[in-house]
Parts: structure tokens; C-alpha cells; sequence
């Protein structure tokens, strides 16, 4: 091979590795296209709710309450039959049937829409108002358009009469798409309609919080202890290889020890924030201290000898100069290992996080369901509005991991220290 | 003749297995800068790391013989190491000024040994340090800039304001100025000329001019031993080992 030949063939080397690693990155970027795209298509939707326009009067004599009423006198008076009596003026129905039908096209919690709008505006008896009312769940994905309307009648969830409901309410601008509020106030309902993630957030919320609470001054000090203070012998080779294989253990793992434990022996309430920061806490334990110790040890070590040099004392150098100097790394590591943990299931499903739960826990130790966990509970349920729902969770779910993935990198870029 | 700070007595420092230092026998005059050289290994560093029980950052590391200050036995077990490195500072090879301001450098040594309590007592001790190490006029308008902030020359001078500023006796240099210009270098063999009216300073070197300059008395290292001691003039002019010899005149090393 001559000179000439040898070069050429270590050029074409080089184009041929930069080709191959181009197209990794394409196909890499290919697939987040995708899937964000498939994610976005879904779920974006869910973010609005289709509403019905309705004029509302309120009758004395079916509410049997005053105007001037107390909040409690309110609370308890029955809505049910001015509901009815409104909702069926909405379409000129012509007999029972009909005005059946057409009641079903509201949601389940009409009801309860138009007590809050009395509780809302005081003295509203023989007054009329303009609601604007959730729509049921068929009607809602029909407005959108995820619903096909050309399929034969026996094969559809909206009868032939509906449909001709639904045209004349377009027909009339009665029908329209507000904010879906309803998405991020309420708990898990088995209405599709009603469905939020409420629940699940304030659920991840205490979780995380707990789980941070925990892992994070345990990790830390763990991790100082075995980088500067612990002497290296065969113990803490065995300790630290457990660590990291602890690192590496299957999450259901950790929800299996979780409902042995902290469910069966120590007997703490399950389905709760509380079980699940624990459980978490444990898996994040080790993912926290591998990079907390390895920010300790990027510290140089004449960091540490500047400061022993004027006669610091070992904690003092510790304390003053390498600490400070790793927090950013030890940060980052931090917001990492919770972002794994907020979007943890496995260990979640074993203790009992997927129970039904339809209230907003008030404390970590209410019931209560987590993102993740609502993510596969929807994802499993057979009705159309769950499935944008289901993609719009993983999208709240996303967006919470990228921000908190973005607040690690800032922090370490801010506040991480050059020397020399 | 002045008189001996430090009296290093069959000194043996051991690194696991391997022996660094063997029965080093040396004396360190007060006052006084004694230079020691040899080949990279030879177990100058080593040496001075005894002095202030910087060995003991290393777990394998094992020392025994005597080595003393004014007859206090440094290597005695019960011995505060905290209030030891008060009396002996240390520059290092590289300067490692602390990532934070330039004031924050020099006030930790005192803070942490409780002098200074006022905050113009500090400022006093800052400003002592950085005179006594020469950096006053250039970093007087900007001490709360970070120390790393400054050049090479700068830094190294800073550190030794930092080990000047808790007022030891001894000041121990590992090769001091091996990562610096020759500028820089001048002006800080100026500065140890300066130091030694008031600390007793033992530098580590590679560079014989720079032995010769510094200081009164050298001490050649060789595989761990002590060769040769004695007045830097004459280690220079006249050693009376072979191998000090062979070494000054660049033959091995």
C-alpha cells in the first residue's frame, strides 16, 4: 500500500465514523419526534372541555328555599329537579325518550355545576341565568373530532336523535370548548369528562416531597461519610459495590420490600403519599449517592490540603471548602434521582397506589394515586375521553421531568466553581 | 549558629510496602532557609509532608522515628495536628487558592483559630499577609474578587499570604514555583529572602540556582536517604559525596 493509498483510506475511515454517528443522532431525534408528536396529538385535546350553553332558571317553588339563604340551607337543597327542568328546555324534545336522550348528553355533574353557580351569585331565585355546562363524555369527543360519526347507529355510543341534538346546538352556537379546569382540579372520576389529575399531582407531590425529605440528607451524609471520613478498606469496597448494584435494582423490587416492610410489618395506611416518598426514597438512595460521591470526589484534592495546610481540622475542610464546592453536582444528582422517582409506577402498583381514588389527599396520609400510576389506570380504561386524557398526564408528567432535568443542569452550569 | 527548629531523628516514612524515607537524620536551622534536592522520588516531599503531619491525609502512609519542634515530638499520636499546622504552614507545588474571594482566602486561617475577632482585626491580618507576601499594592482595590481570578505568580504569592496569615514559625515550600514564569519566580525567591527575618523556611526544589539563591543549607535526597547536609555554599562548591556531586553538575537526575 503505498503512502497515498494509506492516507485516503484513514480519511475514508474518518467520513465513514462521522456518517454513522449523523445517523444515530437522526434516528435518536427521529424516535423523540415521534413519540412527542404522538403524545401532542393525543393529548393536547384534553386540555380543553367541550361545553354546552344553557339558560338556567331558578324556580322557587322546585327549590323550596329562599333567596338569602344560608351556605348550608344551599348545600343541602336539592338541585336535581331545576336541573332536569332546565336542561330538557335546551332541545325542543318531543316526548320522554327523547328528553332522555337528550339529558345524557350533559355530564354526570350538572348538578353540581348549577349549585355552584347559585352558590357563586346570591339571590338568584326567579332569575335566569346563562350556564355554560360540561358536556358528557361522547359529546365531548364527537365535538372534538376524535369520534367518527359515519359508523352504523348499532356501532356508535350517540344515537342518530343525539347527533341531530349535537347539529342543532352547533347550528345555534350553543356548544363550544372552555379550559378544561376540571383536568387539573379534579381527583380520578369514572366519567371522562370529570377526570383530572388533581389527585395525582398533590399524590406525586407529597411523594416527592417525602421522598426528598428522606433520601436527600441520608444520601448526602452517606455520601460524605464514605468519600472523606470513611477509611477505605475491605468494608467499604463492600459497601460501595452494594451501593451501586442497589443503583441498579429493578424498581418493583423496591415495592416489593415496600409492602413486606412498611404494609405488612410496620402496618402504615396503604395506597398513601406517605408508603410511596418511603419506597421511593429507598430506590432514590443510591441513585443520589453515586453522583453526590462522585462530585466529591471531582473536588481536587488541593482543595483539601490548602485548607488542612492552615490547620483546618478534617471536618472543617470537609465543611468549608469540599462541601460547598460538590453542592452543585450533588444538586443536580438530587433533581435527577427525584425526576426518576416522579415517574417511578412498578413500585407504586405493589403498594397500592392504583386504587380508584376519586378525593384530593389533604395530607401524605390520605389515598391517593400518582402521575405515573394514573398514567397506567387510564391508560388501561376502555373509554375514548381516557385516552387523551392518558396522553395529556404523560405530557404534565414530561414537562415536570424536563424542567426539573433543566433546573440540574442550570444549577451546575450557575453555581459550579472553576479553580485554577 | 543559629538555632535548630527542627531535628529530624532516623526518620523512616513507609507507603504500604514500600520504604520513602530511610533514617533521615536532618536538622533545620531557625531562621534559616534550608533547600532540599534530589531526583523526583527521592523522598524530599515526603519529608516535608512530616513536618506538618500532611502524611496523615494518606491512609497507608506510616511513620516512625522521632522528628521534633523545639523538642516537641511532631509524630507523637496524642499530638493536635490542627494546632500543629498553626505553627507550620505549607505552599504547594501548584497554588491552590480557594475558589472564593481573595479576602476569604487569607481570613479563613485566622477565623478558624479564633484570631482576629473583630472584623478590623481581620482586615488588619489581611492586609499584614498580603504586604508580607508582596501582593498588597497589586490586589489592595479588588480583594473580593475570587483568588483564582489572579495569574499563576499572583496565586502562589496568594497562598503564601494564606500560610503567613495564621503566624507559624515554619513555613514549609514544595517546589513552590515549579508551575510558575520566571518573573513570577524572581519574585517570589525575593519574598522568601524577605520571609526568612521571620519564619524558618524549608523549600523543596528541582532547580540548583534556585537552591543556591534562596538558600543556607541544602540537603541532597537520593532513593529515600539523606545523602549529604550542610551549607548550601558548600554543598554547591565542594559536596563531599560523589553522587551530590554527580547531581549539581546535571550528570544524573
Amino acid at each position: 500500500m503505498t503512502k497515498e493509498e494509506r492516507l485516503k483510506k484513514r480519511h475514508r475511515a474518518e467520513k465513514r465514523f462521522r456518517f454513522y454517528g449523523l445517523t444515530s443522532i437522526f434516528v435518536a431525534l427521529l424516535f423523540v419526534v415521534i413519540l412527542v408528536q404522538n403524545i401532542f396529538s393525543k393529548g393536547s385535546s384534553a386540555f380543553k372541555k367541550t361545553v354546552i350553553t344553557t339558560e338556567v332558571f331558578f324556580d322557587q317553588e322546585l327549590l323550596e328555599i329562599q333567596n338569602g339563604a344560608s351556605q348550608e340551607e344551599i348545600m343541602e337543597a336539592d338541585f336535581y329537579d331545576i336541573m332536569i327542568e332546565n336542561l330538557i328546555k335546551a332541545y325542543p324534545a318531543k316526548d320522554r325518550d327523547e328528553e332522555d336522550e337528550l339529558l345524557k348528553l350533559f355530564s354526570g355533574d350538572a348538578e353540581i355545576e348549577i349549585k355552584k353557580a347559585f352558590l357563586n351569585e346570591n339571590n338568584l331565585i326567579g332569575k335566569t341565568i346563562t350556564l355554560d355546562l360540561t358536556a358528557s363524555d361522547d359529546i365531548d369527543q364527537l365535538h372534538k373530532g376524535n369520534y367518527p360519526r359515519d359508523l352504523p347507529e348499532e356501532r356508535r355510543r350517540i344515537s342518530d336523535f343525539q347527533l341531530v341534538i349535537y347539529d342543532y346546538f352547533v347550528e345555534n352556537k350553543k356548544i363550544s370548548k372552555n379550559f378544561n379546569n376540571y383536568f387539573f382540579n379534579n381527583g380520578d372520576s369514572r366519567d371522562p369528562e370529570l377526570a383530572g389529575i388533581g389527585g395525582a399531582l398533590v399524590g406525586s407531590f407529597y411523594s416527592i416531597l417525602i421522598c426528598l425529605l428522606l433520601a436527600f440528607p441520608v444520601a448526602v451524609l452517606a455520601s460524605i461519610y464514605l468519600e472523606e471520613f470513611a477509611p477505605k478498606n475491605k468494608i467499604t469496597d463492600f459497601i460501595e459495590i452494594n451501593i451501586n448494584n442497589l443503583a441498579a435494582v429493578p424498581s418493583i423490587v423496591y415495592g416489593l420490600l415496600a409492602l413486606q416492610i412498611l404494609l405488612a410489618t410496620i402496618q402504615l395506611p396503604r395506597s398513601t403519599p406517605l408508603v410511596a416518598g418511603i419506597t421511593l426514597a429507598l430506590m432514590t438512595l443510591p441513585r443520589i449517592i453515586i453522583p453526590c460521591r462522585a462530585s466529591l470526589k471531582a473536588v481536587p484534592p488541593s482543595i483539601r490540603e490548602g485548607a488542612l495546610a492552615v490547620g483546618a481540622s478534617k471536618f472543617q475542610s470537609v465543611f468549608h471548602h469540599v462541601v460547598p464546592l460538590a453542592l452543585p453536582g450533588t444538586l443536580s444528582g438530587t433533581i435527577i434521582g427525584l425526576a426518576q422517582a416522579l415517574g417511578e409506577t412498578a413500585p407504586l402498583i405493589l403498594i397500592g397506589m392504583v386504587a380508584f381514588v376519586v378525593d384530593i389527599p389533604s395530607s401524605p396520609v390520605d389515598p391517593s394515586s400518582s402521575l405515573p400510576v394514573q398514567v397506567y389506570l387510564w391508560s388501561e380504561s376502555a373509554e375514548r375521553g381516557f385516552v387523551e386524557k392518558t396522553s395529556a398526564t404523560i405530557m404534565m408528567l414530561l414537562s415536570f421531568l424536563i424542567v426539573m432535568n433543566f433546573i440540574a443542569v442550570y444549577l451546575r452550569q450557575k453555581f459550579e466553581k472553576r479553580w485554577n | 549558629m543559629s538555632n535548630i527548629k527542627i531535628k529530624s531523628k532516623n526518620l523512616n516514612v513507609y507507603y504500604g510496602d514500600k520504604q520513602a524515607l530511610f533514617d533521615v537524620n536532618l536538622d533545620l536551622n531557625e531562621k534559616e532557609v534550608t533547600a532540599l534536592i534530589g531526583p523526583s522520588g527521592c523522598g524530599k516531599s515526603t519529608f516535608i509532608r512530616c513536618i506538618n503531619r500532611m502524611n496523615d491525609v494518606i491512609d497507608i502512609c506510616k511513620v516512625t522515628g522521632n522528628i521534633e519542634m523545639d523538642g516537641m515530638n511532631i509524630n507523637d499520636k496524642d499530638l493536635d495536628v490542627v494546632s500543629l499546622r498553626e505553627r507550620v504552614g505549607m505552599v504547594f507545588q501548584k497554588p491552590n487558592p480557594f475558589p472564593k474571594s481573595i479576602y476569604d482566602n487569607i481570613s479563613y486561617g485566622p477565623k478558624i483559630h479564633g484570631k482576629g475577632e473583630t472584623k478590623s482585626e481581620l482586615d488588619q491580618i489581611v492586609e499584614n499577609s498580603l504586604k508580607k507576601s508582596a501582593l498588597w499594592e497589586e490586589v489592595k482595590d479588588r480583594l473580593d474578587e475570587p483568588g483564582t481570578s489572579l495569574s499563576g505568580g499572583q496565586q502562589q504569592r496568594l497562598c503564601i499570604a494564606r500560610a503567613i496569615s495564621v503566624n507559624p514559625e515554619v513555613i514549609l515550600m514544595d517546589e513552590p514555583c515549579s508551575a510558575l514564569d520566571p518573573i513570577a519566580t524572581a519574585k517570589i525567591e525575593e519574598l522568601i529572602d524577605e520571609l526568612k527575618k521571620t519564619y524558618t523556611i524549608v523549600i523543596v526544589t528541582h532547580s540548583m540556582a534556585q537552591a543556591v539563591r534562596v538558600s543556607q543549607k541544602t540537603g541532597f535526597f537520593h532513593l529515600g536517604k539523606l545523602i549529604e547536609v550542610g551549607k548550601t555554599e558548600k554543598i554547591f562548591k565542594n559536596p563531599d559525596n560523589k553522587m551530590t556531586q554527580d547531581y549539581i553538575t546535571g550528570r544524573f537526575g
